[in-house]
């Protein structure tokens, strides 16, 4: 995979037609990306199409599915009901900024291999992102009910749902015991 | 014990997929590329009069709209040949005719410079219509005439009868004869159909979301009438499938047409409505069941006949009856399927196909049965248990289903199971207890593969095939590391990418049973290349017998003598030895029957004072020979039983009476979520099958599926009296039910 560049204002954008075109900076995994872009672009395509962040997928475009799960400011949101301008200035982190620098997997992810909780691997970025904002959400309990509830806004059509739980539920032992 | 095989490994690509690193086909962003939005149909059945096209075209960022005015006339179908590896799932061409067949059939594609403006674009095409006063459906006409009381055309060939099934039905002690139904089931893979295509002069190179690249780089060949070798399919990362990727869909061709007349990559992304719409669908289907019995229990007579709808499109038989003559010893057994069209989008296999909706049926019947009977359900399917298989009348290559019963009833605490209906209890809640067989046929297919030892110590492995979530990269990892002693770690495996050995499509459980085998044909190939080399002149092995020379632990050997592969490559001065071989299945095929078997048992809790249905837990033990990896392995039937109990109490696809399809996104056609899920308590049992194949794999990815519906509406009955055989058992229909 390509690294994102910093200025993407990449060949996507008709350059004969600048009349709605504004400039924005978003933050992502730490890094300010400069972008030109019309209004209506969500933030979900402005991340995967124009700084070629893949990791959050498309899987309905609706806000129903949780595939394109990020967290912005600490809290997870569906990439695709946002639209990219309104996330300036805020904190944005995708999968791809999950790991350490050194490469060092996150505990969520450690816990997702160890568990075997995905198959395809398509819902999986959503499924970690949330997971990684429940366990560091005071308010939701870490039982088994209180995750599944809070986790069932990300479907997992291969229904490794059952792994995913375990792999939950292990990484919030792993942060504890930190 | 190996200690590779049958073991539990992490997948060797879960790095990719946690850190975003998988390159699924949207993914992909190559220069220059534009972007296609297809537009459906607005009605489902009539003539497309017209397009409105011109506000789309003067809008912002739009290149071109491709439709049925301006599409390309030198297309061609493809055969449409399972045999010939080009099978695809609507045959129709995009945009060929006028006549619309289904709602949300493409009208047009828009190209254009961004994702957004060919959206907005999209929006703006309008098609004018004639749509006909009502949509034609030989499905809702029931034939008076024929014999199952069934709509839609009897099928050729489906019919395995035996004995005299309506004679013994209608001289048989006990009798049961109902109708049972499945609604129209949608994949729903969570990654969305997506294609780009690029040329380069006359290469053709297609990105897809697909569950089979050589049959998609086939068909293409026929379509742009082009040799198959200029056309590379690739598909390295694939969310899923689950049958709706097998085979290719008009998107591909409308977007590999826009990107040769526009000389640049097209990339596009089927909406998630028109994947309802427009990209395949478990028909459904309905089956009428007649048993015969004795007092004791014994059957005497089975008969099952279906019927599925098909699209005016194409045909697609899904054989809900295609388990019945194998599943039970009965000496009078009759099978027939019906196909009727509708205007409705072109079903196609999904997940368990024919066993799915069919297990639901016949494991619901002898539930039915069983009551009648005043029997314990387990001990009626274990009095009619099949010694051998009574549709081929040969040996089972191995069979373990009555430990399959055992083992998950003892598991499960059937013993505790009151033979009353509603009489279990705990506070405001009824329980229920329900179980049913589980079974799908296993096959293998011929494959080919390619094995390269790499100077650097590397194995390389490259087959033509798929890993759409299976563990397949990893199980062929497990494969070359066991048999050539190199680490796991330093095995890199190639697939998705049809310019790769000729591998099978990842469907029908058949891809671990047909792959291993040419990857051990290919590395033994391979190790043999190497001892040509090294026993020539001069060489290492010069004074040895070939014959004599094996592969261990990453070195040949002979006797005490053992030189590493890497100091031999060193050696002889060359940076790799590589070779191509293909395995197929045998003799065998016509020696033994080969089915996996398992038993599922769900307990479900009824609370009719807030009137809510849950399964509370689930219970099920597999035989699929040997599980190469058991951690994919169970993976793979738990989401069986987890898409199952959709297929149980929530997924209907719902088209209209003008045959608009109403619920095409995923907040409408109800999939299992996180609180859905009870626990679930797989075990799979190890018979190593070793007369399918060297490895004793039968495949898992199919199994989990079937059975699981049967046993949670016996559940069901068990809990309420209810016996609801159409699927699914909603609230309103559970409700409803007397």
């Amino acid at each position: 995979m390509a690294d994102a560049t910093l200025d993407a204002t990449v060949g996507h954008v008709d350059p004969d037609d600048t009349s709605s075109l504004q400039t924005i900076e978003l933050t992502v995994n730490g890094q300010t990306h400069t972008l030109t872009l019309e209004p209506n672009v969500v933030l979900l395509d402005a991340l995967r199409e124009r700084l070629n962040l893949t990791g959050a997928k498309k899987g309905c475009d609706h806000g129903q599915c949780g595939a394109c799960t990020v967290v912005i400011d600490g809290r997870a949101m569906n990439s695709c009901l946002l639209l990219a301008a309104l996330a300036e200035g805020q904190d944005i982190t995708t999968i791809e900024g999950l790991a350490d620098e050194d490469g060092t997997l996150h505990p969520i992810q450690q816990a997702f291999l160890e568990h075997d909780a995905y198959q395809c691997g398509y819902c999986t970025a959503g499924q970690m992102m949330m997971a990684t904002s429940i366990l560091n959400d005071k308010d939701i309990a870490k039982d088994p009910a209180s995750i599944k509830e809070a986790m069932s806004g990300n479907i997992c059509r291969c229904g490794a749902y059952k792994n995913i739980l375990d792999a939950v539920q292990s990484a919030h032992r792993t942060i504890e015991g930190a | 014990m190996s200690e590779t095989l049958n073991t539990q490994k992490p997948r060797i690509d879960g790095a990719l997929k946690l850190s975003g690193g998988a390159d699924y086909t949207a993914d992909i962003n190559l220069d220059g590329q534009l972007y296609g939005y297809p537009v459906g149909s607005a009605i489902a059945s009539g003539e497309l009069e017209g397009l409105e096209l011109e506000e789309a075209l003067g809008m912002p960022g739009v290149v071109d709209i491709f439709h049925h005015d301006n599409f390309d006339r030198t297309l061609k179908h493809s055969p449409n040949s399972f045999a010939e590896k080009n099978t695809v799932s609507e045959p129709r061409l995009p945009f060929e005719d006028t006549t619309i067949h289904y709602h949300g059939q493409y009208i047009a594609l828009v190209v254009a410079d961004t994702f957004e403006h060919a959206r907005a674009a999209a929006q703006k095409v309008k098609g004018k219509y004639r749509a006909n006063d009502q949509v034609i459906s030989q499905f809702d006409e029931l034939d008076a005439d024929n014999v199952a009381g069934l709509p839609g055309v009897l099928q050729e060939g489906d019919g395995q009868s035996r004995g005299e099934a309506d004679t013994a039905f209608d001289a048989a002690e006990v009798t049961l004869d109902h109708h049972y139904s499945i609604a129209t089931e949608t994949h729903a893979a969570m990654e969305l159909h997506a294609s780009t295509a690029t040329w380069s002069g006359d290469h053709l190179t297609v990105y897809e979301s697909t569950q089979g690249v050589v049959f998609q780089r086939h068909a293409l060949s026929h379509v742009f009438s082009m040799p198959p070798e200029q056309i590379n399919v690739i598909s390295h990362f694939i969310g899923s499938g689950f049958g709706g990727k097998l085979f290719m869909w008009p998107h591909a061709i409308m977007t590999a047409v826009a990107s040769r007349r526009l000389k640049r990559p097209v990339k596009t992304v089927v909406p998630r409505q028109s994947v309802f719409t427009s990209a395949g669908s478990r028909p459904r289907s309905i089956q009428r069941v007649r048993l015969g019995a004795r007092a004791d229990g014994t059957l005497t007579s089975i008969r099952h006949d279906g019927s599925n709808e098909t699209a005016f499109v194409g045909m697609h038989n899904d054989t809900v009856i295609s388990a019945t003559p194998s599943m039970y010893a009965c000496e009078n057994v009759s099978v027939t399927n019906r196909v009727g069209e509708v205007n409705h989008g072109m079903p196609c296999p999904m997940r368990a196909p024919g066993e799915a909706p069919g297990l639901f049926a016949l494991e619901t019947a002898m539930d039915e049965l069983a009551w009648q009977l005043e029997m314990d359900p387990v001990e009626l399917r274990k009095k009619n248990f099949a010694e051998r298989d009574p549709a081929s009348d040969l040996p089972w290559s191995s069979n373990h289903l009555i430990e399959c019963w055992d083992n998950a009833a003892k598991r499960f605490g059937w013993e505790n199971r009151t033979a009353e209906i509603g009489a279990m209890r705990e506070g405001d809640e009824i329980i229920g207890y329900g179980m049913a067989s589980q079974s799908w046929e296993a096959m293998r297919l011929q494959c080919s593969a390619r094995v390269t030892f790499l100077s650097d110590g590397r194995l390389q492995v490259s087959c033509g095939t798929q890993d759409i979530g299976t563990g397949t990269y990893t199980i062929v990892a497990q494969t070359a590391s066991e048999l050539s002693g190199v680490p796991i770690e330093d095995i890199d495996v190639r697939l998705g990418d049809s310019s790769l050995p000729s591998g099978p499509l990842s469907g029908g459980s058949f891809a671990t049973a047909t792959v291993l085998p040419a990857v051990k044909a290919a590395l033994d190939a391979a190790t043999q290349a190497l001892i040509d080399k090294v026993t020539q002149d001069g060489q290492a092995f010069s004074d040895v017998d070939s014959g004599s020379i094996e592969l261990s632990d990453r070195a040949l050997t002979y006797g005490d003598r053992s030189i590493p592969v890497t100091t031999l490559l060193e050696e002889l001065g060359i940076g790799q030895v590589t070779a191509e071989a293909s395995a197929e299945p045998g003799d065998e095929q016509s020696e033994y029957s080969f089915r996996s078997f398992g038993a599922v048992f769900v307990e479900v809790r009824w609370d009719p004072g807030i009137s809510r249905l849950k399964v509370e837990r689930i219970v099920s033990t597999i035989d699929i020979g040997r599980a190469i990896n058991p951690m994919t392995a169970r993976n793979q039937v738990e989401g069986g039983l987890v898409m199952g109990l959709g297929m149980a109490l929530f997924e209907q696809t719902e088209y209209d009476k003008s045959g608009y399809l109403y619920n095409a996104n995923l907040a409408d056609y109800i999939v299992p979520v996180h609180a859905d899920i009870p626990p679930i308590d797989v075990e799979l049992l190890d018979y190593p099958d070793y007369h399918l194949n060297a490895f004793g794999a039968r495949g898992v990815g199919e199994i989990g599926l079937t059975g699981i519906a049967a046993a949670i509406s016996n559940a069901v009955y068990h809990a309420t009296g209810k016996r609801i055989r159409d699927l699914p058992i909603s609230i309103e229909r559970l409700l409803m039910a007397n």
